[in-house]
């Protein structure tokens, strides 16, 4: 190393010396740090003025639309419970307060703002926020401070494959969203509508939810044996801007099933360049997509014709008891109909309501108790809500799958206890 | 054989939306040697532009054109004098366009996502999922649409910068900006018109992205990228030099998925890029090394 | 100069007041009533100042801008997490292993990009940033993909206790930085920085030197991820390696002052605490804001907040440096001299002439 030496001596040696002290220093001081000294207990029996809640939301950034929907299921659980005056607790009504913080989808600000909730805000529980990533980045912090925290958010299962203990989920794995539109199709193998065995043709995108929804396909094609052959097994990047070269591999592969996991932007892109290019499958899902307005005005009626979906919640799902008084509270706050985000939202907000209650009191142990063990009535298909310890805190029930129909319909098709009508398959129009 | 050909008419007609997009990127740094990293931005903020249009007016996003192309040079121009013109000239400058410009575009960001919200937006026009055949495959519509209006932009731009008596005086001072001045040109107006132009060529590429994919406003940061790649691939000495750089990184992407996975396609304009700055620092046609 | 001094380039006065207010950020919390959460957020803001300063040494002190600093960022906290799982290491072992990974990864592309000057290096920052990205989202094996990588929450240190590791960073990234500019290596640096054929006239190993500063920067931003890794317990490749991750580091040291050790280490503070009352008051509007605050300084004060504090000091009569240091449109060589001299002026504190 050519130095510039001003009194002739290399500067190196000092340097080394300096570095290496420096990093043995470092190594031995970082043994000696303080420890926090233990704080206080999981909160005391003492029935409080009123129970704070606490919950970040992505309501402004990438997921601003889904936190603001988030936000309106949660509010109108709350309100609903304050209602009447608040929770019974032990005789006693206590209101209710939501302190929602804008998480502005930022995974360390979802930290950083849970963080505050707790130890500065000093919420007596948490619900969760939304999108995979952000769940499962701040369930870290309430498994830390050993706060129940409920979230409609996550869906990941590795989210609740940790062996946390304060961390519960509404929403059902998204290999369930597979299992059970292949439970569908499986149906409509035996009734002789679709080929068997059936080639599929698997597009994922890469995250968390794509890769549940490619596991989902892939276990049930695997347990039904000589019933599905998957021909592709392709992911994707999300926005992404040209989907040529994966569309081109399904076309070569002549599947029978299109199955696509992606959200609604690359679903746009991708769906219109699938129409003109002029493919066809004998039945196309991309996954939760496909019923949305959003999505018929992007690309017409006639694009988004026999398009299946699969869904955590539909309003059709019922118009008696919960569900009837959900949708009637929810229309009468908010002027249209909810979806499945406002409906997760609600549920999360409601089943720690009840929990509160079941417990009798704002301990925090007890109610993560009550979370575990509780079974309760609900607005999600299958009608019962509980966060069974073998799923790591996540609840488990059969999605709705929904077909949108020329006549602008998008009726449930199945489970068959609460369908609103009939699938078709294979696509009319496209006979090869 | 089929496949390769189908794929090879898709890639061109995806050179021809990577050209359109990298011109205004090229045209700036070739005369001015400012990275407009803006340039997602405006691009952006011009198929908002359009979709407003679309939205509001009923106004064909095609049709939009010479709006959106007006508007962005205005605001070109705005940015140039109100800006740009501050900084210093030289590699110190050059640092600094970076960052003044990387500061633009994030308030056009915030601005966009004030007024539209960060949803989702898509443009739908009747003929958005028609397609035309071509040499037996099919082919969306807008995407030839499309490829047929970069081109007359592209021969649009070409006849400008060598019939015109504005075009050569654009090239004289990418040349030497001293000897313009003697010579009589008035350089600091050229730079203000060729960055009016820049920002147009982006809100023609916005314009026409609005019309292919649906956007919110973090859209254009991979447009940037690719624009980068473009420029440096084929030179920013000529506007065939940038088509070129589009039609290598158009081919690349199309055909790289015989060897990587789909996935990883996007992956490949960027490793291509690092890989022709280290061996060609001039890029592909060797043309100018900056210093 | 003087002489026999073992390290001529520390003044005592400056290691005397350093000492100081290291001390003083090491009692801190004991004695002061902080919040648990201002508590981690300021240990979470010194590793962000030590991963400025090390962003500063190749983009102030060689003049190299990078845009993909993410990458080492994501790879040391990759490889840290990764080890940390595997291996059970303790913490610190892993987060120098990830540094050392990443600092390596910085040579590989660094190597030979380094060779381009001004914005073509910066755009192959940009590409090198998006690859690495992309891949690492793609490689589950070593990412957890999509998913991302968790780490037990039992062991390891606690937010609390990783204030004074976070403390303990910022010292080793100060001291380097020191270091770096002080000595004859930085007397280096600047050359290259102002003309690399001249130096290279002069017997300056540009592509040596170049190296070294690419790897430590790149080493120290590495072990920051570690450090990010431990503190979230729960990292994932999106956004690890994530442009706006790099943008941060280019703010913080651009705002505080590019070029200067006091500029990255207040630039730090300051886009926290903008960060953080945004957040809580303005979030739709930060984007925008902090734009404009880059616009400004570009515009005006192209050395930041630092600037701004030299001016203040020569309005109060401080005088120090040669002529002036003219408007918005000093030259290159006028705000290189400039740092150069606030560089020997400044530092953590006041100091005598070097």
């Amino acid at each position: 190393m050519a130095v510039i030496t001003m009194n002739g001596r290399s500067a190196r040696l000092p340097a080394i010396v300096a570095l290496a002290t420096l990093g043995a220093a470092a190594l031995g001081l970082a043994a000696c740090t303080p420890t926090q000294s233990s704080d206080d207990s999981g909160g005391a029996d003492a029935i409080p003025a009123k129970i704070v809640i606490g919950a970040t939301l992505p309501l402004t950034g990438t997921e601003s639309k889904t936190g603001g929907r988030f936000k309106q299921g949660y509010e109108l659980a709350v309100e609903a419970e304050n209602a009447d005056g608040g929770l019974d607790l032990g005789g006693k009504k206590v209101p209710v307060e939501l302190k929602l913080l804008d998480d502005t989808t930022d995974q360390a600000k979802a930290v950083n703002l849970a963080q505050r909730l707790i130890t500065q805000d000093k919420v007596n529980f948490l619900l969760g926020t939304y999108s995979t990533t952000l769940v499962e980045a701040q369930s870290t912090v309430a498994e830390q401070n050993q706060i129940p925290y409920v979230n409609g958010g996550g869906a990941a299962t590795s989210i609740y494959g940790k062996g946390f203990k304060w961390i519960f989920g509404t929403l059902a794995p998204v290999e369930n969203l597979a299992t059970t539109e292949m439970q569908w199709i499986s149906e409509q193998q035996a009734a002789g509508k679709l080929p068997k065995p059936a080639k599929v043709a698997l597009i994922w995108e890469n995250t968390s939810h794509g890769k549940d929804f490619r596991k989902g396909v892939k276990d049930f094609a695997t347990a039904h044996g000589t019933d599905f052959q998957i021909a592709t097994d392709e992911s994707f990047a999300l926005d992404g801007k040209d989907f040529s070269a994966i569309l081109s591999t399904v076309r070569t592969a002549k599947a029978d099933l299109l199955m696509v996991d992606a959200h609604l932007p690359d679903f746009i892109t991708m769906q219109r360049q699938y129409l003109s290019s002029t493919m066809c499958n004998k039945l196309i899902t991309y996954g939760a997509r496909g019923a949305e307005s959003d999505a018929r005005a992007a690309l017409g009626q006639k694009g988004v014709d026999y398009i299946l979906s699969a869904v955590w919640w539909n309003a059709q799902l019922g118009d008696k008891g919960l569900n009837k008084d959900f949708i009637d509270r929810f229309t009468a706050k908010y002027g249209a109909a909810p979806e499945w985000y406002q409906a997760e939202g609600y549920e999360a907000a409601r089943a720690l309501l009840a929990a509160i209650a079941g417990a009798g009191s704002v301990n925090k142990q007890k109610v993560r108790d009550t979370l575990s063990t509780m079974n309760i009535d609900s607005i999600l298909p299958g009608g019962k809500l509980s966060f069974p310890p073998a799923n790591g805190g996540q609840a488990d029930y059969p999605f709705v799958v929904q077909q949108n129909l020329p006549d602008g319909t998008s009726p449930i098709i199945y489970p068959a206890d609460v369908a609103t009508g009939k699938g078709v398959a294979p696509n009319p129009n496209c006979k090869g | 054989m089929r496949e390769a050909l189908t794929l090879a008419i898709s890639a061109i007609l995806l050179a021809g939306f990577y050209a359109a997009m990298a011109y205004g990127l090229g045209l700036i740094y070739g005369v001015l040697r400012i990275v407009n990293l803006a340039h997602g931005g405006i691009i952006m903020a011009a198929a908002y532009l359009t979709w407003q249009l679309f939205d509001r007016f009923g106004i064909d996003p095609y049709l939009a054109i010479p709006i959106a192309v007006v508007v962005f040079f205005l605001i070109g121009v705005g940015l140039y004098l109100g800006l740009v013109r501050f900084l210093p000239r030289g590699p110190a400058g050059a640092v600094q366009s970076l960052l003044l410009l990387f500061g633009v575009w994030l308030v056009i960001r915030n601005i966009v996502y004030l007024l539209f919200t960060g949803n989702d937006q898509a443009i739908q026009t009747r003929y958005a999922t028609s397609s035309a055949g071509i040499l037996g495959a099919h082919y969306s519509v807008t995407r030839i649409l499309v490829f047929l209006v970069a081109v007359v932009a592209l021969v649009a731009l070409h006849l400008l910068l060598t019939r015109t008596y504005l075009g050569k005086a654009i090239r004289a001072v990418a040349q030497n900006p001293d000897s313009c001045t003697l010579a009589g040109i008035n350089v600091e107006r050229v730079y203000a018109f060729t960055f009016g132009l820049g920002t147009a060529l982006a809100g023609l590429a916005g314009v026409l992205a609005s019309t292919l994919f649906a956007f919110n406003p973090s859209f254009g940061a991979s447009e940037l990228l690719k624009s980068f790649v473009i420029i440096v691939l084929g030179g920013m000495g000529s506007v065939l030099g940038i088509a070129s750089g589009a039609v290598v990184l158009a081919f690349a992407e199309v055909f790289s998925i015989y060897v990587v996975p789909p996935y990883l396609t996007t992956a490949v304009g960027f490793v291509l890029l690092v890989v022709v700055l280290v061996l060609r620092p001039g890029g592909l046609f060797g043309q100018r090394v900056l210093r | 100069m003087t002489a026999a001094r073992p390290l001529p380039w520390i003044s005592l006065r400056a290691l005397i007041t350093f000492a100081v207010v290291v001390l003083v950020l090491w009692t801190g919390p004991l004695v002061l009533p902080l919040g648990d959460y201002t508590h981690n957020i300021i240990g979470l803001t010194f590793m962000f100042m030590a991963a400025a300063l090390a962003w500063n040494w190749l983009g102030g002190f060689v003049g190299q801008i990078s845009f993909g600093h993410s990458a080492m960022f994501g790879v040391g906290g990759f490889v840290a997490a990764r080890l940390m799982l595997a291996f059970g290491l303790p913490t610190v072992v892993g987060w120098l292993v990830g540094g050392l990974v990443a600092g390596g990864y910085a040579l590989l592309w660094g190597h030979p990009t380094l060779r381009l000057r001004g914005p073509y290096f910066s755009i192959a920052t940009i590409g090198v940033g998006e690859a690495t990205r992309l891949i690492a989202t793609y490689w589950s094996d070593f990412t957890g993909g999509s998913s991302g990588l968790s780490l037990p929450l039992s062991s390891g240190p606690t937010k609390y206790q990783l204030y004074w590791y976070g403390l303990y960073l910022l010292v080793a990234a100060v001291a380097i930085s020191y270091w770096l500019r002080r000595s004859r290596i930085g007397l280096a640096l600047l050359a290259i920085k102002e003309d690399v054929e001249a130096a290279a006239d002069v017997g300056v190993n540009a592509t040596r030197y170049q190296d070294l500063v690419l790897f430590l920067s790149g080493t120290m931003v590495g072990v920051c991820g570690g450090f990010y890794a431990s503190y979230q317990a729960f990292i994932d490749p999106q956004d690890m390696f994530s442009f706006d991750r790099s943008i941060s580091l280019i703010l913080m040291t651009v705002i505080g002052g590019i070029g200067t050790v006091l500029g990255a280490t207040g630039g730090a503070v300051v886009f926290v605490i903008i960060q953080e009352f945004l957040l809580a008051n303005y979030s739709q509007l930060y984007l925008g804001l902090y734009g404009i605050l880059l616009i400004l300084i570009i515009l005006f004060e192209p050395l930041g907040l630092t600037g701004l504090l030299l001016r203040l000091r020569r309005l109060i009569g401080y005088r120090r440096l040669p002529a002036d240091a003219g408007g918005p449109a000093s030259t290159a060589a006028g705000s290189a001299t400039e740092a150069a001299a606030a560089e020997g002026q400044k530092g953590m504190a006041e100091e005598a002439q070097p």
